[in-house]
């Protein structure tokens, strides 16, 4: 069996998933992926609607078992969820009876330790995401942005290594998105964290990322991948919709999604 | 309240309409009691202060089976969660338990439990373990299974989510359920007390309602009535009290 690189922090070979449907058919999604995560690689993937990219997601943090194939983490490989994982979905997942900062403290409360430094980091959290005040206030009583920037907060809190965002901005409106956008690469560039994106935007993806991988309808397998190479400021979004270069590469992208 | 002055208005039309028309003749009080022999027939407990032991007693056979029926309840529904097969295999009993008339059990508790304070605490804790725990366990089983991965990614253990996710996400229902069985209790201590018993509402009822003391029936139904908005105006408080985050409460 093929064993993974010790410098990748996430690495999958060959995984496949099929699911038995409720008449006893077998329904093969995912057929074959294969690729590497690299430490601080920010690597979006994009696919048409239902072809198994949530599936993926689960695949690759183990909480779906593969038909075939093997996850790797860190070269070793994992049958659980590993640790250091950071998950988030298009659902902020915020559970409506824990205030903001209990919110962000979740995932530090399930891994042990004391309380106050959980609260201490929680609190610097909301701050750099322009939540400080809001602590205390129940998600019922926060917008959608701040919501999903709440939910941030509870993945980062951890100090997660590999960050797995399915389409977590999805739902917000374009301002609201560029500058959720912008403060998650932020974060993600300076604590050298990887990211691996789903989403439907393509130019969310082109802007965001090092890498984007196309992936292909049911069956799922990868079609292409391009190495985003753009001139300037990569944090400026909206000075990056403008430049040379990244109209070509959406083009270029959209044509492969082979969308019908 | 353009309701509730309409809602008052139609109580008192009516009243006044069956004091006026049992004045007349044309209602027999001795078969449908009249509004001044139901007051009449509550000065007169107050009086001889039947009515506070009468009272207390059904009051506190009700907390009883309430609090114990739910407790049970609420924990065997919510541990269920633990094992969908375990769930599966006591599914059809919990059923059965649950379809049997409430009412043909009092034989069996009196044996088991004698006439006393017991046997109605058993009554009244029997007519709402069942709801309890089908109510639980659905509260349990109506977790998002993203919120459910969401732990599993966070490297949470089973106990974790139990604790952190699954109870507190299983309040609503719960207390939906507590806000349904409080008034199931109620009708088990009643049902209990009609069989066999000394004191309590439903001795008073049963033992008006055979003498032919119509207004005195009503003047004990009144009563039980209050008894009853009492009970669930306390839960609906308590739960305000333990869910300070569902705004639309209050
Ligand atoms: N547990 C399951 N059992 C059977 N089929 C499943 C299961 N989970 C997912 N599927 C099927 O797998 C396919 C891919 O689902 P998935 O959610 O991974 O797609 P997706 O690319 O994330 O879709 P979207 O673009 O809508 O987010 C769907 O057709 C879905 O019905
Ligand atoms: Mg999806």
């Amino acid at each position: 069996m093929a064993s993974g690189r010790p410098d990748v922090p996430l690495q999958a070979e060959d995984i496949g998933k099929s699911f038995v449907s409720d008449n006893g058919e077998e329904l093969e999604i995912i057929r074959s992926v294969s690729f590497a995560l690299a430490r601080g690689e920010i690597v979006s993937l994009v696919g048409p609607s239902g072809c198994g990219k949530t599936t993926l997601l689960n695949l690759l943090c183990r909480l779906l078992e593969p038909t075939h194939g093997a996850v790797f983490w860190k070269g070793e490989e994992v049958t659980t969820v590993p640790a250091g994982i950071g998950y988030m979905l298009q659902k902020d997942l915020l559970l409506p009876w824990r205030t903001a900062i209990q919110n962000v403290m979740l995932g530090l409360q399930v891994k042990g330790g004391a309380r106050s430094r959980h609260r201490e980091r929680a609190n610097a959290l909301l701050e750099q995401l322009g939540l400080e005040g809001f602590g205390d206030h129940y998600p019922s009583t926060l917008s959608g942005g701040m919501r999903q920037r709440v939910a941030l907060a509870r993945t980062l809190a951890p100090e997660p290594e590999v960050l797995l965002f399915d389409e977590p901005f999805s739902a917000l409106d374009f301002q609201t998105k560029i500058l959720i956008e912008r403060d998650t690469l932020r974060l993600v560039r300076e604590l050298q964290r990887s990211l691996l994106l789903i989403t439907h935007d393509v130019e969310e993806a082109v802007s965001l990322s090092d890498r984007v991988i196309v992936l292909s309808r049911r069956p799922c397998t990868i079609v292409s991948e391009h190495r985003i190479d753009l001139p300037g400021d990569r944090s400026n979004l909206i000075a990056l919709r403008e430049s040379k270069g990244f109209a070509h590469y959406v083009r270029q992208i959209w044509t492969e999604l082979d969308i019908r | 309240m353009k309701i509730l002055a309409c809602q008052i208005l139609c109580f008192a039309l009516f009243i006044a309409l069956w004091q006026w028309q049992t004045m007349a003749g044309h209602i027999s009080a001795f078969l449908y009691g009249s509004p001044a022999g139901i007051v009449a027939a509550l000065v007169a407990t107050v009086r001889d202060g039947s009515l506070w032991t009468d009272l207390a007693t059904t009051a506190l056979e009700t907390l009883a089976g309430f609090a114990l029926g739910n407790v049970i309840g609420t924990t065997l529904g919510l541990s269920l969660w633990y094992s969908r097969f375990v769930s599966q295999v006591l599914q059809p009993f919990i059923l059965a338990l649950g379809s049997i008339p409430i009412i043909a059990l009092a034989p069996i508790t009196i044996i088991w439990f004698g006439t006393g304070f017991a046997s109605k605490v058993a009554m009244s804790t029997l007519s709402v373990v069942v709801v309890s725990i089908v109510i639980a366990y659905k509260g349990a089983l109506g977790v998002d299974p993203d919120q459910i991965n969401l732990m599993l990614s966070l490297r949470a253990r089973r106990p974790q989510i139990f604790r952190l996710l699954v109870v507190p996400a299983s309040m609503t229902d719960i207390f939906a359920g507590l806000k349904l069985t409080v008034g199931f209790a109620l009708v088990g201590a009643i049902v209990g007390e009609f069989m066999s018993s000394t004191n309590g509402l439903g001795h008073e009822i049963f033992k008006s309602g055979s003498l032919y003391a119509i207004s005195s029936v009503f003047a004990e139904l009144v009563v039980t009535v209050v008894l009853a908005l009492a009970l669930s105006g306390i839960v609906t408080r308590v739960e305000r009290l333990l869910l300070p985050w569902r705004h639309d409460l209050s």
